[in-house]
């Protein structure tokens, strides 16, 4: 007999310093026991309503609440923070912020000490629930020496304990590399299957999230609940494409070749799915789009050229006898897992970390005799959290501020800045304060306050991390456009696999400082031992074109060229 | 990742002091330092000043760091003492109670052995003080000193700011060096042989506005990690990191007491026979 844990009824929230409802008339059940997707574009909800469950609304984040909302049979608008903590237990979406110990085991028995527990129960309690969270033996740990993931497991084990009954994920794969994220949704799966425990996962990476099983997918768009239904349901349907959420790939490729799924495929994982059923239609499909499949067209002139390049922090090897060249106008994508020496390798291009051995030469000139001020000229590096760039009040300001500091006459400054400012689309923002931009809109005018050096390269840091797809597509099509019309050359450091598949050409991909990989893009993710080194995992559209029957590396490609050129009639259709 | 401490321990050690509860450490250090304070006795401060030096020995610390900053500290120390002497070349009449002439520069510059004796236990006083901090600070972790502050009835959402401070240093220190780096590489020269101090300055000012704004996003989110997890639910909390007694706990606890009372038999003493200089002498009482 399906038991509610959590109840909506007619339920609307508005923020206190917004005037319209961010939540509107919200009805919703969930059972105890379920495991429930709440999906939805940044900006639909998804969060605020995940924070009327754990009690952040209305106790920390105040505003006007209409309706109701029961937890655990609790009205929570008369609850307190504390009351409904005893039956949620809330991981966040930051994993570094919310170590709040100065050890894992301490971080773990963070909300017992607050219980005021006995230390030997306390022992016992924290012992327990990191054995459940797959981190004990870590206990001693402190935080600056773990991995995304690990963190991630700590603020699991410390809200599991005393029965609470509704575990909540805000965005659990957001500060993970995707084999890390596969772990972290294999462990969620595990601990609702053994302890029976309702699980609530809020995300946006619908296909990352089906790695496992989930009962209900619940899509929240623009604050109302636009569908409620299973993942097959969700997945046989069209909404997805309006809904600024990522279809999973390879549910779009069959959707490409023009299958209509019927009542007997299910759809949440590519291996239930009979695939002979639609090898024909997959074929004869690929078959049209393989005549025309080009290879983008790589200049002659080469920019940049690493050569035998190692680099040691310490005694520990970072990067060993590195070397490639870079082309003008190339789009590369740099990956590989964290500390694979990726980030280390953008250090050294941008000159904020030298090589103890090898060179590096942009144009003929020996980038090693630089200082990091002129090498900034000629490559520019973006950084990921744009708050850490933003200096400041006026966008003009942050946009002139560079050509600014290296003295450049003010006419030059003028003219430049103001052709970086239309190339961005900001011209017409110019004056405004940055403080009310969105975080998109942070990173473009990141990107221009880098471009008005005018380098020739950029090196931009994971562009989209903790982007929906909505806002990842605007960022990501804004720096093709930079490439393509610019012919910026971009480097892309990331380990989104879309991102790299998608919107460059070439990957070089690192794994324990070395160079392990550095080839047409297409090749190199359909590389099974590559992936598995670099900590990616295999797209389902490998696995797809292998049930089919079709080399993975040309699938792929002509996939992505279908899905480029209808984004761009999309596009035109737009404007 | 490197995480450059100084003297401040995130893991417990492994020697004698590193074993006590935070309990004992917090509560030792203050009895030690209210003794220290209110006393001007060499005889008392000498003996104290050995056995810190013991237990900082004890505690096998980074000689080279100690060094550095004992050096640093040495030096200051004396020079202040050099100041207050070309102030008041006789300091030690009024505070010892004698003026024997040891050396006359000129007529107002005199070196007294009285002066000298004063010099001498104002800076081994300070030394003491100083090295009992040092020894206090290597051996105790920041989840301990919470722990042992909210022992002796500090409210607990203080301790736990202690804490928090220490958790967080590291995290700022790296988005400090970020935002330098990425101002850096957008043309701000930070080489001291090619810009002046004032442009530095400046500049440097500069990269305090996105740590602030990126400061506030971490502490919005630990905030409500914090509510999210029980944090001032109560009005009494425990401690993961406050262990069991160790047989170095039992053995102190009996001392601390008697440290206390001879501490309120000084200061009760000190009030009744006010003594006639605040300073003892071996040649002079």
């Amino acid at each position: 007999m399906a038991e509610p844990v959590i109840e909506f009824k007619d339920f609307s929230f508005r923020y206190k310093s917004q005037n319209a409802d961010t939540l509107k008339h919200i009805n919703l059940v969930i059972n105890k026991g379920e495991k429930v997707l709440i999906l939805g574009p940044s900006g639909s909800g998804k969060s605020t309503l995940g924070n009327c469950i754990n009690g952040l609304i209305p106790f920390s984040f105040e505003g006007e609440i209409k309706g109701s909302c029961k937890v655990a049979g609790i009205e929570t608008k008369e609850a307190n923070i504390f009351t409904l903590s005893a039956h949620v237990g809330t991981v966040q979406q930051d994993t570094d912020a919310q170590f709040i110990g100065l050890s894992v085991g301490e971080d773990i028995a963070f909300s017992l000490e607050n219980d005021a527990e006995e230390r030997s129960v306390m022992l016992e309690k924290v012992e327990l629930a990191a054995k459940a969270a797959d981190i004990d033996g870590f206990l001693s740990e402190v935080p600056y020496n773990l991995s995304g993931g690990q963190k991630q497991k700590v603020a699991l084990a410390g809200v599991m304990h005393n029965g609470v009954d509704i575990l909540l994920f805000d965005e659990p794969l957001a500060a993970l590399d995707p084999t890390m994220g596969n772990t972290a949704i294999d462990l969620i799966d595990r601990i609702q299957r053994e302890q029976e425990r309702t699980v609530i996962i809020i995300e946006h990476r619908l296909e990352d999230v089906l790695y496992r099983h989930v009962d209900r997918v619940i899509l929240v768009s623009d604050g109302e609940i636009a569908l409620d239904t299973t993942p097959d349901e969700l997945l046989r349907s069209d909404i997805l494409k309006e809904s600024g959420i990522r279809e999973p790939l390879y549910i779009s490729a069959l959707k490409n070749a023009g299958v209509v799924f019927d009542r007997e495929d299910h759809l949440e994982d590519i291996n239930t799915i009979d695939i002979s059923r639609y090898e024909q239609a997959l074929k004869s499909h690929f078959e049209t789009h393989r005549a025309s499949l080009s290879n983008p067209v790589v200049s002659e002139e080469v920019i940049l050229e690493v050569r035998d390049v190692s680099f040691s922090y310490e005694s520990v090897k970072a990067l060993n006898h590195i070397s490639f060249d870079i082309h003008k106008g190339e789009r590369i994508s740099v990956i590989g897992k964290n500390g694979a020496g990726k980030s280390t390798m953008a250090k050294l291009l941008c000159g904020i970390e030298r090589p103890q051995e090898g060179s590096i030469t942009f144009k003929g000139t020996n980038v090693l005799e630089l200082s990091i001020r002129e090498i900034g000229k000629l490559i520019g590096y973006v950084m990921q959290n744009p708050n850490q760039m933003l200096i400041k009040d006026i966008i003009k300001e942050e946009v002139e501020l560079a050509m600014v500091l290296n003295e450049y006459p003010q006419a030059e400054i003028d003219a430049n800045v103001e052709s970086v400012l239309r190339m961005c689309d900001l011209y017409g923002m110019r004056n405004w304060p940055v403080a009310v931009l969105s975080y998109g809109q942070r990173k473009r005018v990141t990107i221009a306050s880098i471009l008005s050096l005018r380098p020739d390269i950029l090196i931009v840091d994971e562009p989209t991390a903790g982007q929906d797809y909505h806002h990842y597509t605007e960022i990501m099509s804004f720096l093709e456009q930079l490439n393509r019309e610019y012919h910026i050359t971009i480097l892309f450091i990331t380990h989104d696999m879309h991102l790299a598949i998608e919107y460059t050409d070439r990957s070089l991909v690192f794994s324990d400082g070395e160079l392990i990989a550095d080839d047409n893009v297409f090749k190199v993710l359909s590389d099974t031992e590559v992936i598995r080194k670099a900590n990616l995992k295999e797209t389902s559209l490998v696995t797809l074109a292998e049930k089919a029957g079709i080399p993975p590396e040309e699938f792929i490609h002509a996939f992505i060229e279908e899905e480029r050129r209808i984004r761009n009639e999309h596009e035109t259709t737009v404007h | 990742m490197n995480t450059k401490r100084l003297f401040i321990n995130v893991k417990p050690g492994k020697t004698f002091l590193d074993r006590l509860t935070g309990k004992t450490k917090v509560r030792l250090f203050l009895i030690l330092i209210l003794l220290l304070i209110q006393t001007w006795d060499i005889r008392l401060i000498l003996p104290l000043l050995l056995l810190f030096i013991t237990a900082l020995i004890s505690l096998k610390p980074d000689w080279k760091k100690v060094w550095g900053v004992l050096g640093f500290i040495i030096l200051v120390n004396l020079f202040n003492l050099f100041l207050m002497w070309l102030v008041e070349p006789d300091y030690g009449l009024g505070v010892v109670g004698g003026s024997t002439v040891l050396a006359r520069l000129s007529r107002f510059y005199i070196i007294t052995a009285e002066t000298m004796w004063y010099f001498f236990v104002r800076f081994t006083k300070f030394m003491a003080t100083f090295i009992l901090s040092l020894v206090f600070i290597s051996s105790i972790t920041p989840s301990e000193m919470a722990a042992g502050l909210y022992s002796i009835k500090i409210p607990y959402k203080i301790c736990t700011i202690v804490s928090l401070a220490f958790r967080y240093i590291p995290d700022i220190t790296r988005d400090f060096h970020n935002i330098k780096i990425s101002i850096q590489a957008r043309g701000m020269e930070l080489d001291s042989k090619k810009t002046g101090l004032i442009t530095r300055l400046k500049q440097n000012v500069l990269i305090l506005a996105p740590l602030i704004i990126t400061s506030f996003d971490r502490v919005g989110n630990i905030a409500n990690a914090m509510d999210l997890r029980g944090f001032g639910k109560g009005k009494k909390r425990t401690y993961y990191s406050e262990h069991e007694d160790t047989d170095g706990d039992r053995i102190l606890r009996p001392v601390i007491l008697i440290l206390v009372v001879v501490f309120v038999v000084f200061v009760v003493r000190g009030f009744i026979h006010p003594p006639v200089y605040q300073v003892w002498c071996p040649w002079i009482s």
